[in-house]
């Protein structure tokens, strides 16, 4: 008889999936307010959950026949996703309450999903790969559909599951080609089999490489898997808009950070064009796309398309500057995107959300504060220092140049360009034009309007003491590089 | 070998059409029954590889329920078929374009399968055929042991697919008189039965 | 001491030209003068020190440029020329500043016009104070600077405006020669310091510099480049245009800056380089023909003019031309004496007129003058001595000095030492002429003035005539008082080493040896020029309408400034406007903005638009686009591998 697993490494996963079954339970048996104490107690489940992620063991650790493993890149990713998590789920409740779709399957689904996502980081198995995806996926699937009164919501809902199961569908065919090709699914016995001569030399191990990065490109929706972007976040509800832009794309980036650099690291050559090609193309489309865009959530997906092409530059570089510059990008992207949409919750008129980008106008006059933040939030995504959002720009960059990937950097910075435009274009419209009516100045409520603030003052302030979390990234990419 | 060599292009060619009859068909119920009939093959190959298990598994779970299901959808629902292939023709030949040449190049590549001598080592079968008699115990066996974690995975995932019908489908409608089986069973006869003293020869 | 002669004029042109307004005219004005006239009085101690006491130095003030093989200090070198030129500078500019009191006194801007008068005598201080070239041409463009704010003080002025633009647009010609004469000057000798490139220059004859396969010499090449600057400066024959035009500015400014000192930095700057203009017999050739052309030509433009200013200018151009020949025959210490004493009366001249100018509420022609001399009797005889200056009568002023000149040029005995004679004489008689006839036209005949103009005519105050008074007394006694020291038995102890002059080039030295005739020549012919002036304007008023007729080709080419204007116009000014136009809507309004800014923005529009367009909203766009993505990515590596 085989023994029992070691549970330790994935006492956070195993925590959390206990929490929320035993949420779904409190939520089915409680008579009144059950989405409030549902809610409330996942973001406590969460924070339990990032202290046990915080409490793992350092050292690389393999468990469950080699299908799960934690190190240090692990615990920083999922730190970051738990914390995208738990801040969307404080950021929906007023939301979900106006809106009528006040459900506690909501946190529930959330919690799901962060299982999934932590999965994904921790897989050192196609296998487990695929049953973490699949588990963030479905999750989100119905998410995007929540509020199912309202025809985008559904329609937002059904597109995200057909191409996604679609893109599934490739990423198992990739998966059964490299089995195929390389007789395991293991990552480390891929990587061993992968540094001998002939493993290198197989083209149906690297167009497995191939669907499978097609697969997680889409998750992270990178050009050209990333058409359901923009039609997703518009049609989902805010609160889950939100949520899609951060958490699941920090996961589908760890796991594309993992799946390139430890089984396939060899074959880093091969796939660094494919990174270099879609990480131009995210960056180019984000931008110019972007530009001609009048909804705020859409802005906000090309946003992500564009932000996704920047964080590939450091996995194209293929080096551990690469990594570290895609974890800090990751890190400051994530609070970036709950600021500006933290800002975006709070963008109701008579007590209806709106999301046209020209109901900002005048937002200086009417929120002044309010308005400073958005701005911040713009200004660091457009990557101007000194604000937060220049420093992984300028990481990633360097580690292209580095790495002999000049064009890609030029390219980038010329994008990055182009992308000001319309991050300013939203500050000039607050700052410059006159106002349309005014927006209601108590939408949002307390817990959103924390947020804002707490947001708003790490990226004002990071230039100040950038020390840990780079210190951090570093000894975390490390981590990647010695399996 | 023979017998088994001829079985098996008979599942695999009856497959590969049914297949394409799924997507050509006219008539959606017509498609519902030629995937039946796939799977049916897809059985029979299972059956070949001596994995007599998953074929019964196949046959129960996708053609028992999954293809029934689909039956089922497709004939509730009225979906105009015609209009959805109406466009069809003027994509026709980009999309087969397309799909030619993604199937070249796959059969390129799969066509140059070769396992290293490195790959064969892992290749080896985890159980021993020859302790466990049967695959259904072969199965148990590294089920809830060696695949704990992707098992219960599954598990999850089934869970949320669960949650996720409820969440989007489940509506709580006023007016619809439900079985509350305790309220029935806990009704006293006081509450259910009037005796009522009635004088002979006068009715109620 | 020298420092502060250097820096005063700075600090109060700092202080009046950012808090003008607050300190009030008054106090704005006190500061500037009394800036000036200390730095004057300076002067005089120094010119005594340096010049008569033969203490020469160098003061270094910081390290400017120093840059691997470049260094350049910040410097002032004090030697007899620049001695000299302090006292020209400083004596003029003090005058010119008490002057403007008076004669600005009914302007709104007068901080502003102090300031930058002061400015201008910073930079002109500068300039001749410069121990490296790259130092004088900062002077050279301080001034040129100046020069443009003043011409164009009246900037509500269009023509003002206008001849600002011209005045620092054909400088920019004479200042390009010049910078290319300075890289030529560090591409030959791998320094600007004045002593060390100096010293080079004799081991640099001979040397050729390759351009477009020709063979050129090197210093005559230098030389040359550097003389196109002061040309440009100097307003010689080429680049004089913007002279004339220049009379926009305030009269003070045309006294101080385009007679007496800026105008004269080219003349400076030749003899500054004399240790390196002896070794160029060419570049020497070319100087005395420019410089004895353009003294002809301007005498003879200057007898056209109505304008009492342009008249006065043209005499400057031509007086310019005289310290130029005089330069290129190798007779510096003559030049720099006409430069001196030409300083002093042609200040003079210009004050006067300018007083003549206040008189008559700003009128400036002469053919609406006439019979003033018993209105402002004290500026006519302050004219008059101007005037017997100018045209060398003896003992005033400029009968030393020219006579010297066309003396030198007689003496040095080449062919262009005799055509810049010939045509020195000839301006000399055309000189006297025109000057009478401006005295004649303005100050004599009966007055054709308007009365309401007329009742307005009264002698300039005291404040205007006391330095017209001074410049007079130097324009009567500079010349004997100098001509010792300057071109007499004193000159190689006076100059010292601040002039070289070859043993091969002692024409000044031998002067006395020419004919005497030849010698009477020049007052001969000044004299012939007055009465000639005196008998067509006074005597019989009729004749130059008649002489006019007869010569009307003549006439009508010294009136037009021998269409120097239109040609310019017709050759540089049209086809750079159509360049310029053709470049500006061609080739940056469709080349540049159009592939440029506007190209790249309507691009991105576009762009934009299009990739918008691409989200169709059907899912299977989006799948098909997926598919073509994989086979995209697919090909490319099954396509790459073979």
């Amino acid at each position: 008889m085989m023994p029992v697993p070691d549970l330790i490494p994935a006492l956070p996963e195993l925590f959390l999936a206990v929490a929320a079954m035993v949420l779904m339970m409190v939520g089915v048996f409680r008579a009144d307010r059950t989405s409030a104490v549902v809610s409330w107690l996942a973001v406590l489940a969460l924070i339990v959950d990032l202290v046990l992620i915080n409490r793992g063991p350092l050292a690389r650790t393999v468990t469950f026949n080699g299908m799960f493993v934690t190190e240090q890149f692990a615990i920083f990713m999922k730190s970051l996703i738990v914390v995208g998590s738990a801040v969307s789920i404080v950021m929906a409740r007023q939301y979900n309450e106006r809106n009528r779709v006040d459900r506690f399957e909501f946190p529930i689904l959330i919690l799901f999903a962060t299982i999934g996502m932590q999965a994904m980081v921790s897989a050192n198995d196609l296998i487990s790969l695929y049953i973490g995806l699949e588990l963030q996926s479905l999750s989100l699937y119905v998410l995007a559909a929540f509020k199912r009164d309202t025809v985008r919501s559904t329609e937002a809902g059904l597109k995200y599951f057909v191409l996604g199961a679609l893109s599934s569908g490739m990423l198992l065919f990739g998966a059964s080609l490299i089995y195929g090709f390389a007789g395991s699914t293991n990552f480390d016995q891929l990587a061993k089999v992968l540094s001998s001569e002939a493993g290198l030399g197989s083209i149906g191990l690297i167009i497995g490489v191939v669907f499978l990065s097609v697969g997680l490109a889409f998750k992270c929706s990178a050009v050209p898997f990333h058409m359901w972007t923009p039609d997703v976040y518009e049609g989902a509800p805010t609160p889950v808009t939100g949520f899609f832009a951060v958490a699941p794309k920090i996961a589908a980036l760890s796991l594309f950070l993992r799946v390139m650099i430890e089984p396939f690291g060899h074959l880093v050559h091969q796939w660094q064009q494919i990174i270099w090609a879609i990480s131009l193309a995210s960056m180019v489309l984000g931008a110019y796309a972007a530009i001609s865009q009048s909804n705020i959530k859409r802005l906000m997906a090309y946003s992500s398309i564009g932000h996704v092409g920047y964080a590939l530059i450091g996995l194209a570089a293929g080096s551990a500057e690469g990594v570290r510059g895609v974890m800090v990008y990751l890190a400051v992207y994530l609070v970036m995107n709950l600021g500006a949409f933290s800002v975006i919750l709070c963008m109701e008129r008579r007590g209806e959300s709106v999301e046209e980008i020209s109901d900002l106008a005048g937002l200086s006059k009417s929120q002044p504060m309010t308005a400073a933040a958005l701005a911040i939030f713009m200004f660091s995504m457009a990557g101007v220092p000194p604000l937060a959002g220049f420093v992984p720009k300028f990481i990633v960059f360097m580690a292209a140049v580095h790495a002999g990937l000049i064009w890609l950097a030029v390219l980038g910075i010329l994008a990055s360009v182009v992308g000001c435009y319309y991050y300013i274009r939203v500050v000039k419209l607050m700052y410059f034009d006159t106002p349309a009516e005014a927006l209601d100045p108590t939408a949002g409520g307390n817990a959103v309007r924390f947020v804002t603030a707490v947001t708003a003052v790490i990226i004002l302030l990071f230039i100040l003491i950038p020390g840990p979390l780079l210190a951090t990234a570093e000894a975390a990419a490390a981590s990647l590089f010695q399996g | 070998m023979i017998l088994s060599a001829l079985a098996f292009y008979l599942f695999a060619g009856i497959a590969v059409l049914s297949g394409l009859m799924v997507i050509t068909a006219r008539n959606p119920v017509h498609s519902v029954l030629f995937l039946i009939l796939a799977f049916f093959n897809a059985a029979g190959l299972f059956v070949l590889l001596g994995a007599e298990f998953l074929a019964m598994i196949l046959v129960v779970v996708y053609v028992g329920a999954v293809a029934v299901l689909f039956l089922f959808v497709v004939m509730m629902l009225d979906i105009n078929f015609a209009a959805l292939r109406r466009g069809i023709r003027q994509h026709l030949a980009l999309g087969l374009a397309v799909g030619i040449v993604l199937l070249a190049e796959l059969v390129i590549v799969v066509g140059a399968w070769a396992v290293a001598p490195e790959v064969a080592a892992h290749t080896a079968p985890i159980v021993n055929s020859a302790v466990t008699a049967t695959n259904t115990q072969a199965l148990g066996a590294i089920l809830y042991t060696r695949y704990i974690y992707a098992f219960e995975g599954s598990g999850l995932i089934l869970l949320v697919a669960m949650i996720g019908a409820i969440v989007l489908t489940h509506r709580a409608r006023a007016g619809v008189r439900r079985q509350v089986i305790s309220k029935q069973i806990s009704r006293s006869r006081a509450e259910t039965i009037e005796v009522v003293k009635v004088p002979t020869g006068h009715g109620i | 001491m020298a420092t502060a002669i250097v820096f005063l004029p700075l600090i109060a042109a700092i202080i009046v030209g950012l808090f003008g307004r607050t300190l009030g005219d008054r106090a704005s004005q006190l500061i500037t003068t009394g800036a000036v006239l200390v730095s004057a009085i300076l002067s005089v101690l120094v010119f005594k020190d340096v010049a008569l006491d033969h203490h020469t130095s160098t003061v270094t003030l910081l390290k400017w440029i120093d840059t691997g093989p470049l260094t350049v200090d910040w410097a002032i070198r004090l030697d007899t020329l620049t001695a000299v030129m302090l006292l020209v500078v400083n004596g003029v500019s003090s005058m010119v500043h008490v002057y403007s009191i008076g004669y600005m006194s009914h302007d709104h801007s007068k901080p502003r016009f102090m300031a930058y008068l002061s400015l201008f005598t910073f930079a002109m201080l500068m300039l001749v104070t410069a121990d490296n070239l790259v130092q004088m041409f900062f002077g050279w463009e301080g001034v040129g600077v100046a020069s443009y704010l003043l011409i164009g003080f009246w900037y509500d002025r269009p023509s003002a405006n206008a001849a600002a633009i011209k005045a620092f647009v054909v400088n920019r010609v004479g200042d390009f020669g010049f910078s290319l004469g300075i890289f030529a000057t560090f591409f030959m000798f791998g320094t600007l310091q004045f002593d060390q490139v100096f010293a080079a220059v004799p081991g640099a004859v001979g040397k050729t510099f390759e351009f477009l396969g020709y063979h050129v010499d090197a210093l005559t090449c230098t030389s040359i480049l550097l003389f196109i600057g002061a040309m440009g400066k100097s307003a010689q024959l080429g680049l004089h245009t913007w002279l004339p035009d220049a009379m926009e500015g305030p009269t003070p400014v045309s006294a101080l800056i385009h007679a007496a000192t800026m105008v004269t930095a080219g003349v400076f700057m030749l003899c500054r380089l004399s240790p390196m203009l002896e070794y160029s017999q060419d570049a020497l050739n070319v100087v005395v023909v420019i410089g004895g052309t353009t003294a002809i030509f301007a005498a003879s433009v200057g007898m056209a003019q109505n304008d009492i200013k342009r008249v006065i200018a043209y005499s400057t151009c031509s007086q310019l031309g005289y310290m130029f020949f005089a330069a290129g025959v190798s007779a510096y210490p003559a030049a720099m004496f006409h430069l001196a004493t030409h300083a002093s009366f042609k200040a003079l001249l210009f004050l006067g007129a300018g007083s003549v100018i206040h008189a008559m509420s700003g009128e400036q022609d002469m053919r609406k003058m006439g019979g003033l001399w018993k209105l402002i009797p004290v500026t006519y005889v302050l004219m008059w001595i101007g005037n017997l200056a100018l045209a060398g009568i003896p003992p005033f002023a400029g009968y030393f000095s020219k006579d010297a000149i066309l003396e030198a040029a007689y003496a040095a005995g080449t062919p262009v030492g005799y055509y810049a004679y010939w045509l020195g004489i000839a301006a000399a008689f055309l000189t006297s002429f025109y000057s009478w006839r401006l005295l004649f036209m303005t100050f004599h005949g009966k007055s054709r003035a308007d009365h309401h103009t007329l009742e307005h005519v009264h002698e300039s105050p005291s404040v205007m005539v006391v330095p017209l008074v001074v410049l007079a007394l130097g324009a009567i006694f500079a010349g004997w008082i100098g001509v010792d020291h300057f071109i007499g038995e004193d000159m190689g102890e006076f100059w010292g080493k601040s002039i070289l002059m070859l043993d091969t080039h002692q024409g000044l030295a031998h002067r006395d040896e020419i004919p005497p005739l030849m010698s009477y020549m020049a007052l001969i012919v000044g004299v012939a020029g007055i009465v000639l002036a005196w008998i067509f304007y006074v005597v019989s008023p009729g004749l130059p309408g008649a002489f006019t007729k007869a010569a009307k080709t003549l006439y009508e080419a010294c009136l037009n400034k021998w269409y120097f204007d239109e040609i310019y116009d017709f050759l540089i000014v049209k086809p750079s406007m159509w360049l310029g136009w053709g470049l500006w809507k061609g080739g940056d309004g469709m080349i540049i903005d159009g592939l440029g800014p506007d190209g790249v923005a309507a691009v991105t529009r576009g762009l934009s638009r299009r990739a918008s367009r691409l989200q169709t909203g059907y899912v299977y766009h989006y799948a098909f686009a997926m598919l073509i993505g994989v086979l995209c990515l697919v090909s490319w590596y099954l396509l790459s591998q073979r």
